[in-house]
């Protein structure tokens, strides 16, 4: 293992953090049955990596039901916004762990029942007192049964008790919106039990993941933490010789390129079926490779088997054209922050010349071996997040539509005439529980049109949208070349005789069509209509929010004091080229 | 004839290399605690290829028992 990826550099590297400097804060809790020693230090040193601050609290060994149980209890008092609630198959399983059959059947059953109801009690516990979003790990199948393989045929073995009680937790949480499983056995399906479990450390300080896989371990928690602070990555950008596929075109030739029926070539085939399944799933592909267009992009479009193909792309730039200039053009054109960009290239020199001129760029050093290519893909997870929602997996059609629209306002060349042939449709629409968790999805990762960039989680959104003061709504574009989807939202704060914006946002890929103004406008109408004054917001700048600045002022607002204010009476802008549809 | 071995010490601990001596041990070393001594113990095991019983882990009261260890398995430590 590599010195950067052991727990003693990440023990060492957590004493270096200093406190305060980044944007980006996160307050995890770790609560245990078990030795956790570097969990919180590798996480802490893991997250600066990603520029997230995260302050942690470490529950005291096996303390975990008091600290729950107790509503002033010191995990209460840290207000955790994320806790690891893991606990341990031995530990649950107590005795029975070892004696299984020292029960009945009826016993086993009660018994497995009992611990669903035990453990999923203790997680609503932590809800109730702290809001805070719950990972719970999943407990370990045992690989041994003193039965020997005559387990298998009893009923409620020793394996299937674990495997019972696994199922019954997550069955009984599927619903809820602020807990999530940690799939423990595909931890250890991929590492191996005996490499996870050390015996020698389990005995001297009841150490239950082993300390060579702690930082493995946290990788997976890590998971969790990209997903909840929108710190996900959105696009791959490939090259294409001896990336997508094995030879250069433009010497080896259309015929001769390795792709499907021989060795090398079948690396390439599964590496571009991993890639296309993350394009399924809303991951943006885009191509960024030096290259004779016509040469390139024939086997793009017509090579048997090619599995990527042109619609798969959101952008493709192939040119002689430098890697960073096509880099930056990509994620104009897809209106994606670089920080959102995985970069893909068989070329060390491409990847240095990336690392250094963009450093926010993921760059990916690939082995020189592409039958490691899908591994290096599937491995990665920065692709995360709690849960896909229909605009995700929508995505890659909005951003093909994206492509032909800037196509389209090349062709046109007039703004004006381009927006009023686009026919846009903006429809509003009111938050219920299909629109909550695109809507919360929204306010974490829209980061350039955000007035406030106030994050919230699906249950904040649930809330808001309960509550009669809040009016919360998110809007869907469409235009000649189809769904836009839900790309803008909405909370508003109704006052007697004011409102105000608490978030007003728009996805990035939708600036610039008027879109923005024409949501403002009829929020004011109707404010007008209930005999509203005034409309209050604010503009809360960050690094990244520049395109929001001038959005009140331009609109017509005043500033007074920390508010931008619009009074009713003004004239309201009016925005001819869009049809508002309201969704009641 | 330890540098390896000291080196490990000196990273896993966190300490300058001339701190630490064969009369190394947690009453004159208060970085090592019960916990990174196990990070040193696996640090040990990967890097010179052994894995150590665990009464010969519990045997370790200072460097120099660890160096006793690498005799009785024929390790060399330059």
């Amino acid at each position: 293992m590599k010195n950067e990826e052991n727990l003693a550099y990440f023990l060492n590297e957590a004493k270096t953090i200093k406190t305060g400097s980044l944007e980006k804060k996160l307050r995890v809790a770790f609560l245990a049955s078990f030795t956790i020693n570097g969990f919180e230090e590798t996480m802490r040193v893991k997250c600066k990596k990603k520029k997230i601050e995260c302050m942690t609290y470490v529950g005291d060994y096996n303390q975990y039901n008091q600290e729950i149980l107790e509503n002033d209890s010191k995990f209460y008092r840290f207000k955790p916004e994320l806790t690891f609630l893991i606990l341990d198959v031995r530990h649950i399983l107590g005795e029975l762990f070892f004696y299984p059959y020292s029960l009945s059947v009826s016993e086993r059953e009660d018994f497995v029942k009992n611990k669903i109801r035990e453990i999923t009690n203790l997680i609503r516990m932590i809800i109730k007192n702290s809001g805070s979003r719950v990972i719970l790990t999943e407990l370990q199948i045992p690989t041994y049964s003193p039965y020997g393989i005559s387990d298998q045929n009893e009923k409620v073995g020793v394996k299937e008790i674990v495997r019972e009680i696994n199922i019954g937790i997550k069955h009984e949480v599927k619903d809820e919106l602020l807990i999530s499983i940690l799939d423990f056995n595909q931890f250890i399906q991929r590492y191996g039990e005996q490499n996870i479990f050390n015996y020698n450390q389990f005995f001297s300080g009841d150490i239950k993941i082993s300390i060579e896989y702690i930082p493995k371990f946290v990788d997976e928690m890590m998971r969790y933490v990209t997903a909840i602070t929108g710190t996900t990555k959105k696009c791959i950008v490939l090259d294409l010789d001896n990336t997508l596929w094995g030879g250069v075109v433009g010497e080896d030739g259309f015929e001769n390129i390795k792709l499907g029926d021989d060795p090398i070539g079948r690396s390439f085939v599964e590496f571009q079926k991993r890639l296309l399944a993350l394009n399924q799933r809303g991951i943006i592909l885009a191509i960024n490779s030096k290259n004779n267009f016509d040469d390139a992009i024939k086997v793009v479009k017509e090579h048997p088997n090619m599995i990527l193909r042109e619609e798969n792309f959101g952008c493709i730039k192939i040119n002689w054209n430098d890697k960073v200039t096509n880099l930056y053009e990509i994620s104009r054109e897809l209106n994606i922050g670089l920080d959102s960009f995985v970069f893909f290239d068989d070329d060390p020199i491409n990847r240095e010349f990336i690392k250094k001129q963009l450093e926010q760029v993921l760059v990916i050093d690939l082995p020189s071996d592409s039958a490691k290519f899908a591994h290096v893909l599937t491995e990665m997870n920065v692709f995360e997040s709690l849960k896909i929602t229909d605009e995700d997996v929508k995505r890659k059609d909005m951003y093909l539509g994206q492509r032909k629209r800037v196509e389209f306002e090349h062709k046109i060349g007039d703004i004006n005439e381009f927006l009023k042939q686009m026919n846009i449709q903006v429809t509003i629409k009111e938050a219920d529980n299909f629109l909550v968790p695109r809507i919360s999805q929204l306010t974490l990762k829209t980061n350039q049109f955000n007035l406030t960039t106030k994050r919230y989680q699906q249950e904040q959104i649930s809330s808001f949208s309960d509550d009669k003061n809040y009016v919360v709504e998110c809007i869907e574009v469409s235009d000649k070349f189809g769904n836009n989807g839900i790309t803008g939202a909405y909370i508003i704060k109704k006052k007697e005789t004011e409102w105000i914006i608490d978030t007003f946002l728009l996805s990035c890929r939708i600036i610039g069509r008027g879109v923005e103004d024409a949501m403002l406008s009829q929020l004011i109408e109707r404010a007008k209509r209930e005999n509203i004054k005034k409309i209050k917001g604010e503009f809360i700048p960050t690094a990244k929010n520049k395109p929001a600045e001038n959005f009140y002022k331009e609109f017509g607002f005043k500033e007074e004091e920390n508010f931008w204010v619009f009074d009713t009476e003004q004239t309201i802008k009016k925005v001819e080229h869009i049809k508002m549809v309201k969704n009641e | 004839m330890s540098k390896k071995l000291y080196d490990i010490v000196s990273k896993v601990f966190n300490v300058n290399l001339d701190r630490i001596n064969d009369d190394s041990s947690p009453e004159n070393l208060e970085e090592w605690d019960s916990f990174n001594f196990y990070v040193l113990l696996d640090e040990i095991e990967n890097e010179f290829d052994v894995k150590f019983d665990l009464d010969e882990t519990l045997e370790i009261k200072k460097i120099g028992d660890i160096k006793k260890l690498f005799v009785k398995y024929g390790i060399r430590c330059e």
